[in-house]
């Protein structure tokens, strides 16, 4: 019986001590830290062979750019289908208003009006951005196939107050693409979201109101672990005396 | 009387593992005066060296940006070291991003009005109308979705502190693409060195893209309290303004009188703000006709289309700007992604009274990265206009090897011929600014001719990036005939590879091994002394449990 109750009372110490960051490492087990490294890895190379540099280029030979007062259209496609599409499946519009006004949940800064998206495969689908900040923002799609969309993407950029609208012509397969603002932390600070083709390849994390955030800080008091380690002392001490007592 | 034997028997193979070396020094002397010394017994050996994987010391120049070319009728001067400016940015800078080819714009990276250049109000052939736009940038900060920073930017081989900059209007990603998590290379440190002309109607807008409330302060420039509209100017939340909200923007207005090296920066929590890197050089160069300025140096350094003053006295110009950072603070944008954690820790919980620096940058890069982009190549008999700010908490003794330079001005305002001094280590107190004349004169005073020649905070700790030697504002006056076609000094001396690794700064390479690997190698254990404390530590429990049994069993 002691034993036993000995042991549940090591096991809730241990816990106490170790809770948050068990909660941490669970957290960084349920993605793919591999994957991490060698995306870092390969940011290493590609700063070394000044891809940089090739940015600048690729940038220019986006033969799908538009550019005016308004922003930028990059990549628009309202007619090519992708390879396994025999015709256009159905037609979306999407009106998307983005900034400051809908970061509707906590934590959040910047936000878009909408943050998941669904459509059928082989669809084409309008989104009409308009930026109702000060600022620039963006609305941009990755993982598109590359031979339609140069480097993969579909891109809205909308100067402060203004609207752009773009179509392009999703895949047939069943896949969940990213959506975000790729300004720096406009992403990370809630312009992120998703656009599920067919049933699609699972949900993205962080998207609001839709997934968790992937690396959640605790949001506990700052007495936590004292109280963590108060209660198992007590109870440590209270099944002992029954014990005893028995 | 058994289990006495025991405890006693015990206590002597305690007093037989320790270590000799252990015992009092009198005890020592004494036992040597018996025994004689020790019979010998090889040191530890030497560890081989760890294997230096070293980045690409000078990555090539693939789309030929370093030579000197002429773009939209733009004379840009060449930059020889291995990384320079891209010059189509420029010549945007140059002519105004609303009045060049859609070609260079798109080659330049910049939007359309992010500078944008109107009227000539004076006539003498120059735009006096001047709109630039400002944004700003977190570097190396946090993600919800990953443990690694993102936008990520390295001030030195694998060192990367979170940063806060002003940034001119670049559009599109952020990113070098979607792939990566590498900051495109015009998004970087410092924030850019901004230039306009003595009389100029310029109007700044700053653009707030952060998720943090930010003003822009025009440190020593002339302008008004408030603008035309009666509007807060300043940029001083405690008097002239509220500060910008994310996503909010705000346009400050200026018409400066007189010339001078100046400084920018955030006045919200200066403290922290400024510190985190939202601070420039800010130059208001002298009116001259035709004077076409390059109004942003993004990365600040050579300028390569100086203003026409300049170029009257002067063979070359170099920005320089010295800051410094703090890893505890840094850090502090990367512990969480919730902004409301973020303003927490930096504002309240940040103690800046308590804070040291460990980072020490020019222009936005540490020692090695200051050799690639940041080094000041000369000829000899040249005449070379240096302007320092430094934007550190702490103040800088700039010092040049094999050259006396002259004090020109200080803090923007040009002293008298006779107040001018010679010297070769310049006092600069945080947010102050010289105007050097570097001359190249081989006269024995001014310069003691060709070479590689160090220029650098002469204080210990400027030399170093978290206390490991070389590193911090380390870089140099380089002679072209030192300088490799690729645009690397010619060394004489030590290999660099060492540098370009990351695990140097983590200090984890011996400072010497390039050299005398087997001298002063890392040095391995003494596994012999590491059993016999083994031997000791489990003899001294099972004395003490004897000692404490027997004492029971009397009871």
């Amino acid at each position: 019986m002691i034993k036993s109750v000995t042991l549940l009372i090591f096991a809730l110490l241990l816990s106490g001590g170790a809770a948050i960051s068990i909660a941490a490492t669970t957290a960084v087990g349920m993605g793919d830290p591999k994957l991490e490294l060698k995306h870092e890895m390969k940011d290493e190379m590609q700063h070394e062979m000044q891809h940089e540099m090739q940015h600048e280029v690729q940038h220019e030979m986006s033969h799908g750019m538009s550019m005016d007062s308004n922003g930028i259209v990059m990549n628009s496609n309202n007619a090519e289908l992708p390879w396994g599409c025999e015709s256009i499946s159905q037609d979306y519009a999407f009106e998307v208003r983005a900034g400051r006004n809908y970061a509707l949940v906590p934590g959040m800064v910047f936000g878009m009006s909408q943050h998941a998206y669904n459509v059928a495969p082989c669809s084409r689908v309008t989104v009409t951005f308009s930026n109702e900040d000060e600022v620039r923002h963006q609305w941009m799609v990755h993982g598109l196939p590359n031979y339609l969309y140069p480097t993969g993407m579909f891109h809205l950029e909308a100067m402060a107050g203004k609207s752009v609208r773009g179509t392009f012509i999703v895949p047939g397969d069943d896949k969940t693409y990213l959506v975000h603002c790729d300004m720096a932390q406009h992403m990370e600070k809630g312009m992120k979201g998703q656009l599920k083709v067919g049933r699609g390849s699972g949900d993205l994390w962080s998207i609001p109101t839709v997934s968790d955030t992937y690396r959640r800080a605790d949001y506990l008091p700052e007495f936590t672990l004292w109280m963590m380690a108060l209660l198992s002392s007590v109870i440590f001490l209270v099944v002992l005396y029954i014990a005893r007592k028995k | 009387m058994k289990g006495y034997l025991s405890i006693v028997l015990v206590f002597f193979v305690v007093l037989i593992a320790f270590p000799p070396g252990w015992y009092p020094g009198a005890l020592k002397v004494q036992l040597s005066g018996f025994f004689g010394s020790n019979e010998y017994r090889d040191l530890p050996p030497s560890v081989p060296g760890a294997k230096v994987d070293s980045q690409v010391i000078c990555p090539p120049d693939l789309l030929n940006w370093r030579a000197s070319q002429e773009i939209e009728g733009v004379n840009i001067t060449a930059s020889l070291p291995c990384v320079a400016d891209n010059p189509y940015t420029v010549a945007a800078f140059v002519k105004g991003t609303n009045n060049v080819s859609h070609k260079t714009l798109m080659k330049s990276g910049l939007t359309s009005d992010a500078v944008e250049k109107g009227e000539d109000l004076d006539g003498d052939g120059d735009p006096d109308v001047i709109h630039i736009r400002l944004e700003l940038v977190e570097l190396n900060g946090a993600s919800g979705d990953s443990d690694l920073p993102v936008t990520q930017y390295e001030i030195a081989p694998g060192i990367k502190p979170g940063l806060w900059v002003f940034a001119p209007k670049f559009a599109g990603m952020a990113r070098q693409n979607f792939e990566s998590k590498m900051a495109r290379a015009s998004l970087r440190a410092p924030s850019p060195v901004i230039r306009i002309e003595v009389g100029d109607h310029v109007k700044i807008t700053l653009e707030n893209t952060h998720y943090m409330p930010h003003t822009l302060h025009l440190h020593g420039s002339d302008h008004g309290f408030v603008d035309a509209d009666g509007e807060g100017n300043d940029g001083v939340p405690l008097t002239s303004e509220k500060p910008v909200l994310p996503g909010n923007a705000r346009t400050y207005e200026l018409n400066p009188r007189q010339p001078g090296t100046m400084f920018y920066h955030c006045h919200v929590q200066p403290h922290v703000h400024v510190t985190m890197g939202l601070q420039g050089m800010f130059i208001v160069e002298e009116n001259r006709p035709n004077n076409w300025l390059q109004t942003m140096n993004v990365g600040a350094g050579l300028v390569r289309a100086p203003s026409v003053a300049v170029r009257e006295d002067y063979s070359q110009e170099y920005d320089l700007h010295y800051t410094d950072l703090d890893q505890q603070l840094s850090e502090r944008i990367q512990d969480s992604n919730d902004p409301r954690l973020v303003t927490r820790s930096m504002h309240r919980e940040y103690d800046v009274t308590d804070a040291t620096a460990d980072y020490f940058l020019l222009n936005g890069k540490s020692f090695p990265y200051t050799f690639r982009e940041s080094i000041v190549v000369v000829e000899k008999d040249e005449n070379v206009k240096l302007r320092v700010l430094n934007g550190g908490t702490k103040g800088i003794a700039l010092h040049t090897h094999g050259h006396k330079f002259t004090v020109t001005d200080l803090d923007g305002v040009a002293l008298a011929d006779n107040a001018q001094v010679m010297r070769d280590v310049q006092w600069l107190a945080t947010a102050q600014r010289a105007d050097l004349a570097l001359s190249t004169k081989n006269d024995g005073l001014h310069a003691y001719g060709a070479g590689i020649w160090l220029f650098h905070d002469h204080q210990s700790r400027g030399i170093t990036t978290d206390g490991i030697g070389p590193g911090g504002n380390i870089s140099a006056i380089v002679y072209k005939q030192y300088l490799s076609e690729a645009g690397w000094p010619k060394t004489r001396g030590v290999s660099f590879e060492p540098f370009f690794t990351p695990q140097y700064y983590q200090k984890q390479i011996p400072v010497w091994q390039s050299y005398a690997p087997d001298l002063f190698s890392d040095v391995g254990y003494d596994w012999w002394l590491f059993a016999r404390l083994i031997i000791l530590s489990l003899s001294t429990g099972v004395f003490f449990a004897l000692l404490v049994s027997k004492v029971k069993s009397r009871d």
